[in-house]
């Protein structure tokens, strides 16, 4: 069967495919004219902002966005390099579009998230530039093939110097009504976003140099560069020359920006404002990121409002205070849950819990549910309580442990505990602080699993006649394959990890990385007595 | 123009071409500009042997028609890693009596030719050109030459007139050449200086169309940057206590820790002052990744075999002093904190 435009790959297609396209072709086609990027996109095609409207959708960046605005200068000025660096969430990438946004400049925008090797960034830059759209039509090719350095500068130039020349004769030929539409000016601008992922990248040594080196190797003045990174700039070590960008440093936001950023787009803003007062310098004291705090300051105004009956009333001193009375005993839990993020609930599991919702997110910040919030089968977790148990008890003790009565408290021996067995235990505190979990070997994991689930089973089937739950069959190859199923599962999942070999024995070691809170949970859901197996010193 | 046709200039910048493949991509890059210059079609897909057969023989023509081609290495230092083969090769061509070339290399590096191997050596020539930062007359010329206006542009004559005289007696300064010494002594190249005067220009108040003493000023202090005290001044209250109880188990002589270790210290600090500040674990741990992001800390350990975040030895990346002189210019830092630095 034909297809609608030749794909430049072949591709095998099924009979119904071949159909949709042949009914779809007249919309495709059409669509295909009008998807065809212009020059216009490289600049934002959204309202332009004015000077003011910038200023106030970023309270607190006012000497950062003056600074740039002064770097980029008036339209068709020549720049050098610019380096924006800061922590994490504070603003650089949004300021840095809007501000281009108000100046309505051509640019072209990379983010090293996104195009996470050297082949990607080059061929993804110069698409926009060529104005290259991967679509159907091309099978979602890039327009030219790069992955040199040497390539890229090469192209780089054709393209950039056709785009000038096509933003200059398109100027000279509009009348003035029509480039009201266009992109100001004859410059166009490349931002490299998170720069700092660069470092990490196998080329780095020869990207990072190259990247920074760029405006010397291009040599245009209609070429601006913007690289913005999360890292200072005396972390990024080059034994090379270049000239080093100009640095604008984004600070993180003082208590005032915060307050100014929270109150915005607020409903009733005299209420939220001695919701602030309350929270802000509390909560300021563990971390002043926007996107933490935002998230738990949204729940917590939840919890603040609770005795108000109407969102909307300006509350007085007297009302003030009582809120804040109830939402004292509050903070701290939500201080300890800052960083959560609460689990969204379903659309219909929302309906049926409607009433509760308020107190669910509640908890599920603070308490973070003492229940398991994600499902394994019953197997899976059995391996996760034996793996816990043989990183943190010693080899040496499994047989005690684990003999036929099930549990060892009884083993414990009561001694009088002397000064040098005190020193010893410090010592040995000191040394599991230290060294984290011990890793084992596949085998006696499988042994600790195998009487653990011999013991459950014993103990289960005591309760219910027959029935268990557990799939553990009698043949034990069945087991077995079913266990390592999970086993890769877990390790998937980061509960286990995969330790270094030991060169004598010559197997795989495994390490536990759950924590002991965890453990405890999967042994309450199964009605295992974790705390009666684990070795204490 | 008679020199340009008697030289043809092929520039090789190194650090693009050190991929893996050195030699293929120079020899490729060398073919491309030769035939640029001389307009030739280059083909990309020649082979190696093609393109250095046709190396050879545009020596040799170029070396028959009395033309001179004139290589120039950049950062040619990396060329010298590994065997040099691509160095001995381009200096060995040299030697033959038919071509007519010269390779000049560029470095950085001031024992660059100590790395050259013996070989690569006894063609090289010795003989080397050093760059020193400008001197004082030539910083002078060079301002001048950079900021004054020429006269030969579009802006009218009393504008270009006003602004050269305005910018004679900032020049002639002594508050100026105090600052622009301050500066070049911490970087002396002429492109930090260019820098410096771009960063003071883009200042210039557009108003009124002339530079001020008070740009240059501007410029200068933008300039002086403590990457590492800007990142105290930005940390929380939490991630500074997590900073000070790392220095205070470093004074233990600790010789190695972690976050465990860390937790414990905090603890025995609350204990030990009943601060307002204690949190739970989890908060801890995210304020600990926040540091290790902002790069005030790091693992001592190279890859972490598997190990969870919490059991990896980690270490400061900032002096005691540093911490210390952060946390004085802190805002509103804990009385508890200042009093455990200076113990």
């Amino acid at each position: 069967m034909s297809n609608e435009g030749t794909p430049q790959i072949t591709r095998r297609t099924t009979r119904s495919s071949s159909a949709a396209v042949s009914i779809n072709a007249a919309e495709t086609s059409k669509t295909r004219i009008s998807n065809v990027p212009t020059i216009n996109d490289l600049a934002f095609d959204q309202e332009p902002i004015n000077k003011d409207d910038l200023f106030s959708s970023f309270p607190g960046r006012r000497t950062q966005i003056l600074e740039l605005l002064h770097l980029l200068g008036p339209s068709n000025s020549p720049m050098l390099p610019i380096f924006i660096y800061g922590a994490a969430s504070t603003g650089k990438t949004s300021i840095i579009l809007q501000v281009f946004r108000h100046l309505k400049r051509p640019f072209v925008y990379s983010s090293c998230i996104s195009c996470y090797s050297p082949r990607i960034l080059f061929e993804s830059i110069l698409d926009r530039l060529l104005l290259h759209k991967k679509s159907d039509a091309n099978g979602y090719s890039s327009a030219k093939r790069c992955e040199k350095p040497a390539d890229f500068v090469n192209f780089l130039r054709e393209a950039l110097i056709n785009i000038i020349n096509n933003i200059n004769s398109n100027s000279v030929n509009l009348s003035s009504d029509k480039l009201a539409g266009r992109p100001n000016g004859k410059m166009i601008y490349l931002i490299f976003d998170n720069l700092e992922l660069v470092r990490d990248w196998d080329k780095s040594s020869t990207m990072l140099p190259f990247l920074f080196n760029l405006h010397n190797i291009l040599k245009m003045p209609e070429v601006g560069l913007i690289y913005v990174s999360g890292t200072t700039p005396d972390t990024y070590y080059s034994s090379m020359g270049y000239i080093e960008p100009i640095p604008v440093y984004f600070p993180d936001y003082t208590e005032d920006a915060l307050r100014e950023i929270f109150m915005r787009n607020q409903a009733n803003r005299k209420l939220y404002s001695s919701f602030l007062n309350a929270v802000l310098r509390p909560f300021c004291r563990v971390t002043r990121r926007v996107d933490a705090l935002s998230i738990v300051f949204s729940s917590l105004y939840k919890v603040y409002c609770e005795p108000l009956k109407d969102l909307g009333i300006v509350p007085n001193e007297d009302m003030k205070r009582r809120l804040f009375a109830h939402l004292q005993p509050r903070i701290t839990p939500f201080l300890n849950g800052i960083f959560r993020v609460p689990s969204q609930t379903s659309v219909e599991v929302e309906g049926n819990k409607k009433a509760r919702w308020k107190n669910d997110a509640e908890k599920s910040i603070c308490e973070g549910f003492e229940k398991v919030d994600f499902h394994m089968s019953a197997s899976a977790k059995y391996l996760l309580i034996s793996a816990f148990l043989a990183s943190r008890n010693p080899a040496t003790l499994d047989a005690s442990m684990f003999d036929s009565t099930g549990g060892c408290s009884s083993h414990k021996r009561k001694r009088k505990a002397s000064e040098k067995s005190m020193e010893q235990k410090e010592i040995a505190e000191q040394e599991l602080l230290m060294r984290g979990p011990g890793t084992f070997p596949l085998e006696r994991l499988l042994a600790i699993f195998q009487c653990i689930t011999s013991v459950a089973e014993y103990s289960s089937s005591e309760e219910e006649e027959g029935s268990n739950g557990l799939g553990v069959e009698g043949s034990s190859s069945e087991l077995m394959s079913d266990v390592l199923l999970q086993l890769s599962s877990l390790c998937n999942a980061n509960f286990v990890t995969k330790g270094g070999n030991c060169p004598l024995e010559g197997s795989i070691r495994y390490r536990s990385t759950v924590s002991e809170e965890l453990a405890m949970k999967v042994a309450r859901s199964l009605r295992f007595p974790l705390s009666k197996y684990l070795y204490r010193r | 123009m008679g020199f340009c046709t008697m030289m043809t200039i092929v520039h090789l910048r190194t650090y693009l071409l050190m991929v893996t493949c050195v030699r293929l991509l120079t020899v490729q890059e060398i073919a491309r500009q030769l035939c640029v210059e001389h307009q030739l079609v280059f083909s990309k897909m020649a082979s190696f042997d093609e393109n250095s057969q046709f190396i050879v023989s545009m020596l040799r023509e170029c070396g028959l028609a009395h033309k001179t081609i004139i290589f120039v290495l950049d950062e040619f230092d990396l060329f010298a890693q590994g065997k040099q083969r691509v160095l001995y090769s381009l200096l060995d061509a040299m030697q033959s009596v038919t071509s007519q070339g010269v390779v000049i290399g560029i470095s950085c590096r001031l024992d660059a030719d100590q790395l050259l191997e013996k070989r690569v050596r006894s063609r090289f020539s010795h003989r080397k050109l050093l760059f020193l930062p400008p001197s004082e007359e030539d910083l002078d010329r060079l301002l001048e030459n950079i900021l004054y206006l020429p006269t030969d542009t579009d802006f009218p004559c009393e504008y270009t007139d006003e602004f050269n005289g305005k910018l004679k007696n900032i020049l002639m300064d002594g508050r100026l050449k105090d600052i622009i010494h301050a500066y070049l002594n911490s970087n002396s190249t002429v492109n930090s200086l260019l820098r410096f005067l771009f960063l003071a220009v883009s200042y210039m108040d557009v108003e009124s169309g002339f530079l001020s003493l008070e740009n240059f000023k501007t410029a200068f202090s933008s300039m002086q940057r403590q990457p590492k005290m800007e990142s105290i001044k930005d940390c929380s209250i939490l991630e500074l206590y997590l900073l000070v109880c790392m220095k205070r188990l470093e004074v233990k002589e600790q010789s190695s820790y972690n976050f465990n270790s860390v937790m414990k210290e905090y603890k025995s600090v609350h204990d030990s002052f009943q601060t307002s500040d204690h949190y739970s674990q989890d908060v801890c741990l995210r304020a600990f990744e926040n540091l290790l992001q902002r790069e005030l800390i790091c693992f001592a350990d190279n890859r972490g075999y598997g190990q969870s975040l919490e059991f990896r030895p980690v270490k400061l990346l900032i002096s005691h002093a540093e911490l210390h002189q952060g946390m004085k210019s802190y805002r509103s830092c804990p009385a508890v904190l200042l009093k455990l630095m200076d113990r």
